[in-house]
């Protein structure tokens, strides 16, 4: 890292202390030296207090309003209640369908998951050569990238005409359609998650298990994937929580009916879940009412789900982790033996009839296929993306304003949109983000308090961004009355990105040693020096690329802005920022559910949008590629 | 303060490639026709129903009046009251009259009547249904009939396809056919208009309510009250013989004045209400 080349000096009078040692006055360069630790600790300190205070007011705003519906209908009617019907005669207010709703999604698209990514990951990190692995590495990790709202468009067109045709249903929106397209979007993050865990297992284990006879296969059912099981299970919990909180996507495939299925298998009955509620319900309900208080209560129990889910991987992966901390290679043996138990009971059915070589012929054969089934259903969605979409990408599409409702014209508008609204999203939490964090790390010592502050960051970043977009509308858009508008867009985005950040941040400090901390306090360094030049330098890399992947996650989201921010059509771009924009997510979806015959205009929006949002991840591998690189140097 | 300019160096990175990127657009911007800074300029909001008109009254507007800017967007009929009651915007819209306690909150607010909304009712072009008396409609929305050869129809069974439970339009549909009767619970719910015509333009089954200009692809069926058929055309609903529509409003807070006064002047024009009709909506003028 090349300090000097850095961005100019902020303040003239600081210049000096870039060398203290060669200050002409080392005593005044001293003071300076103990002022300027004094005001970063300050700065920080305030930095950190607003990001947790924001943090901490989003789920006290939601547990407030979330707790008037327990008062006005009683918490057994809330969530027992097997009938959601705000509109009706007598009103029902029962979550429990919504709830199951999201349950069976969620449980029967990780059945479809779970074996798929797997498989994949074991064939990227163990089976395939690695020319193929050097490609299919980073294109699945792009894929994890894709925005649901593209995918969702996928579902609408194709999928539910599939399923009602291929099942011969009246009907084709339903559990199975939510279930497939939520698997689809799951697989890229939980493979490309469990192939850095399997990747990670040493190579001795490989070379010590095949020089005692085992097979290819035996290896890697006994020894290799045994071993990566905390990763994996890390990539399954992180793959559920994306798929608990999805909207768009859910919203636009499922059917949307609040009926549990009947019976419970039947997977052609439509469904629907608490995301998809806020998504449909939130726009129109009257502020302040029972329905209005209700849907807060959604979010609540969205809330409490994220919650089970953060507690679960946290107790799963310390059950798995914890022995081998301490006696590696016990636990390791007790687990191989276990695996291998495990694997002689599943195949004694085969008994001795299965020679070690023909199952691991078939075993390799199903992985195989798992790959192609994978690489053939994202593949089936870009191409019918790229080659719809490139064709109706024009200059004028690029450069001009919608018409006709956006059957005509172009989406200028919502391309500078978007890059306002993830802009100034990034703006509010990249700064706030990085400081909290590194007060977080440096200047506090892991007490209750802090680890309560990192639950509540870690909560809010698995919560569903539908409801940072329930909390953006409530409370900036209808209470703080900022109306629809950037502003309102911006903050609601930053919210949802800062525990992103806050916690990418914090990885890659801690990963920085404390001896190089030490040192540079040896040396005479104040606090301040030793972040700013020892601690943060070498973290710059991860901290970036968590920043990048925000910037992904906040250009391809929809859901936030649709109730803050986003307009359908405008032929000026905002000019303050209490005016509304487009954004090229909000302005696929619209096109998509809600007008007919812009389906070329519907095609090249998706087109642009997973052209940006591609072009922002790739920088983020780039970026993380370049540092292994020096790392390793 | 080397360092400081390293944790700057992130940052700037970061901002200087948001910059490039938005300086890049604008200036693909300033080619193109469509940024221009408006000198007067006035804010509409609300109801996703009364959108298009807004937006087709807003072009024709502005392609007369190049200095003013109107700025149009959606959220819903209570953003609409919300934003227009508190004065966050110079108009709001609604597809639904103001509620007791809306009324109650912001007393000031006047309503404009400048469109009707027909719903029809619409099934897909192969089912070979073309009418239904007001009962079977509500037999269908309520669960008693669940298979099209109940109500005269080939041996199918019926998805129904509905509005999500806070929207204007089911509301309505709710209160005229189903007499507020609930309805019944496997019914498959869209937020949008277009939702509703997609889905049942694509399942043989479906039956759905949409306003009146979302008919491509579906077939609207024909009401029989009392032995007549009565088709939803302009005609039929223009004088009242086609018996389910509702009006759309924009609301001001006040008696409005400005641009906000000219825009609406304009909607209630000839000119303006050509402009509803060609939306599919019911002209109220004229």
């Amino acid at each position: 890292m090349k300090k000097e080349q850095a961005a100019p000096v902020p303040f003239p009078g600081f210049g000096r202390l870039q060398r203290p040692e060669v200050g002409a006055d080392r005593a005044s360069a001293g003071a300076n030296r103990h002022l300027t630790d004094l005001i970063a600790g300050k700065l920080l300190f305030f930095a950190a207090l607003v990001a947790i205070a924001a943090v901490i007011f989003i789920i006290v705003f939601l547990l407030r309003d979330g707790y008037q519906i327990v008062l006005e209908t009683g918490a057994w009617n809330f969530l027992a209640g097997q009938n959601w019907n705000p509109a009706g005669q007598n009103p029902a207010y029962g979550v429990l369908p919504l709830i199951v709703g999201t349950l069976l999604v969620t449980a029967l698209a990780m059945a479809i998951a779970v074996p798929l990514s797997i498989g994949s990951a074991v064939f990227v990190a163990e089976i395939a050569a690695a020319r193929t692995k050097a490609a299919i590495k980073p294109a699945i990790e792009l894929l994890a990238g894709i925005p649901s709202v593209v995918y969702g468009f996928f579902g609408l067109i194709l999928l539910t005409d599939w399923i009602r045709i291929a099942f011969d249903q009246p009907s084709g929106s339903s559990w199975l359609a939510g279930s497939i397209l939520l698997a689809v979007m799951a697989i890229p993050t939980i493979t490309s998650v469990a192939e850095d865990a399997i990747s990670s297992v040493p190579r001795e284990f490989r070379e010590g298990s095949l020089a005692l006879g085992a097979t290819h296969w035996q290896t890697i059912k006994n020894v290799v994937v045994p071993r990566a099981l905390p990763g994996i299970s890390a990539a399954i919990i992180l793959g559920m929580g994306r798929a608990i909180g999805e909207t768009m996507a859910v919203l636009m495939v499922t059917g949307n009916a609040a009926v549990i299925p009947d019976p419970i298998t039947d997977v052609f009955s439509p469904v629907r879940t608490l995301t998809g509620t806020l998504g449909i319900e939130m726009g129109e309900v009257a502020f302040g009412s029972t329905h209005y208080h209700a849907l807060f209560g959604v979010a609540v129990v969205l809330l409490f789900i994220t919650l089970a889910i953060n507690s679960a991987s946290r107790i799963v992966i310390s059950r798995i982790q914890g022995p081998q901390g301490t006696a590696r290679p016990t636990a390791h043996r007790a687990l191989v033996a276990a695996a291998s138990r495990i694997a002689h009971a599943v195949s004694a059915p085969f008994g001795g009839v299965v020679s070690p070589r023909t199952s691991q012929r078939c075993a390799f054969f199903l992985i195989s296929l798992s790959v192609v089934i994978v690489l053939a259903a994202l593949g089936m969605i870009l191409f019918g993306i790229v080659v719809n979409g490139a064709g109706a990408i024009s200059w004028e599409f690029l450069t001009g304003s919608p018409r006709d409702l956006g059957r005509a014209g172009g989406i200028f508008p919502a391309i500078v949109g978007t890059f306002y609204l993830v802009g100034g999203g990034l703006a509010i939490a990249l700064p706030l983000g990085i400081a909290t964090a590194v007060y977080l790390i440096e200047y506090t010592a892991e007490t209750p308090l802090t680890r309560s502050i990192r639950a509540a960051v870690d909560l809010l970043n698995g919560t569903p961004s539908i409801v940072f977009g329930l909390f953006g509308f409530a409370f900036l858009v209808i209470f703080l009355n900022f109306g629809i508008s950037l502003i309102a867009g911006q903050i609601t985005l930053g919210l949802m990105i800062l525990p992103t950040i806050i916690r990418t941040t914090e990885e890659s400090l801690r990963s920085i040693p404390g001896s190089l901390r030490e040192g540079s306090y040896a040396l005479g360094a104040t606090k301040w020096q030793t972040i700013s030049r020892v601690v943060l330098p070498p973290a710059l890399p991860g901290i970036l690329t968590g920043a990048i992947l925000s910037i992904g996650r906040a250009a391809g989201e929809t859901a936030p802005i649709m109730f803050t921010a986003a307009i359908f059509s405008s032929r000026y771009l905002p000019s303050s920022l209490t005016e509304p924009v487009m954004a090229l997510p909000y302005h696929l979806f619209v096109l998509t559910t809600s007008i007919p015959g812009a389906s070329t205009q519907s095609y090249g929006t998706a087109f642009v949008l997973l052209l940006l949002v591609l072009a922002i991840y790739l920088a983020a591998i780039l970026v993380r590629r370049r540092y292994n690189r020096e790392k390793v140097m | 303060m080397a360092g400081k300019s390293l944790s700057n160096m992130a940052a700037v990175a970061v901002a200087g490639t948001l910059v490039a990127l938005l300086m890049i657009a604008g200036c693909l911007g300033s080619e193109g026709d469509s940024v221009t800074s408006p000198s007067q300029q006035i804010t509409v909001t609300g109801s996703t129903t009364v959108l298009p008109i807004a937006e087709r009254a807003k072009e024709a507007f502005e392609a007369n009046d190049a200095s003013a800017a109107i700025m149009v967007s959606g959220g819903g009929s209570s953003v609409g009251i919300k934003a227009v009651g508190e004065g966050t915007a110079d108009i709001g819209m609604a597809s639904r009259d103001l509620k007791p306690e809306e009324a109650a909150s912001y007393p000031g607010i006047v309503r404009h009547e400048i469109a009707r909304d027909a719903i029809l009712l619409v099934v897909n072009p192969e089912n070979s249904v073309d009418r239904l008396t007001p009962g079977q409609v509500r037999g269908i929305y309520n669960g008693t009939y669940t298979n099209w050869n109940q109500v005269g129809g080939p041996d199918q069974p019926i998805v129904v396809v509905g509005r999500d439970s806070a929207s204007g339009t089911r509301e309505f549909f709710s209160e005229f056919i189903m007499d507020k009767e609930d309805f019944i619970r496997t019914q498959e719910e869209f937020n949008s208009n277009g939702g509703i015509q997609q889905k049942v333009s694509r399942t043989p089954g479906a039956i759905g309510y949409v306003g009146l200009g979302y008919t491509e692809g579906v077939k609207a069926l024909a009401l029989d009250v009392d032995g007549t058929a009565v088709e939803p055309t302009l005609q039929n609903i223009t004088d009242g013989t086609y018996p389910i529509n509702r009006p759309l409003f924009m609301l001001t807070d006040g008696e409005p004045g400005g641009l906000a006064r000219q825009y609406l002047e304009f909607i209630m024009s000839a000119e303006g209400q050509e402009i509803v009709a060609s939306l599919d909506y019911i002209p109220v003028q004229g």
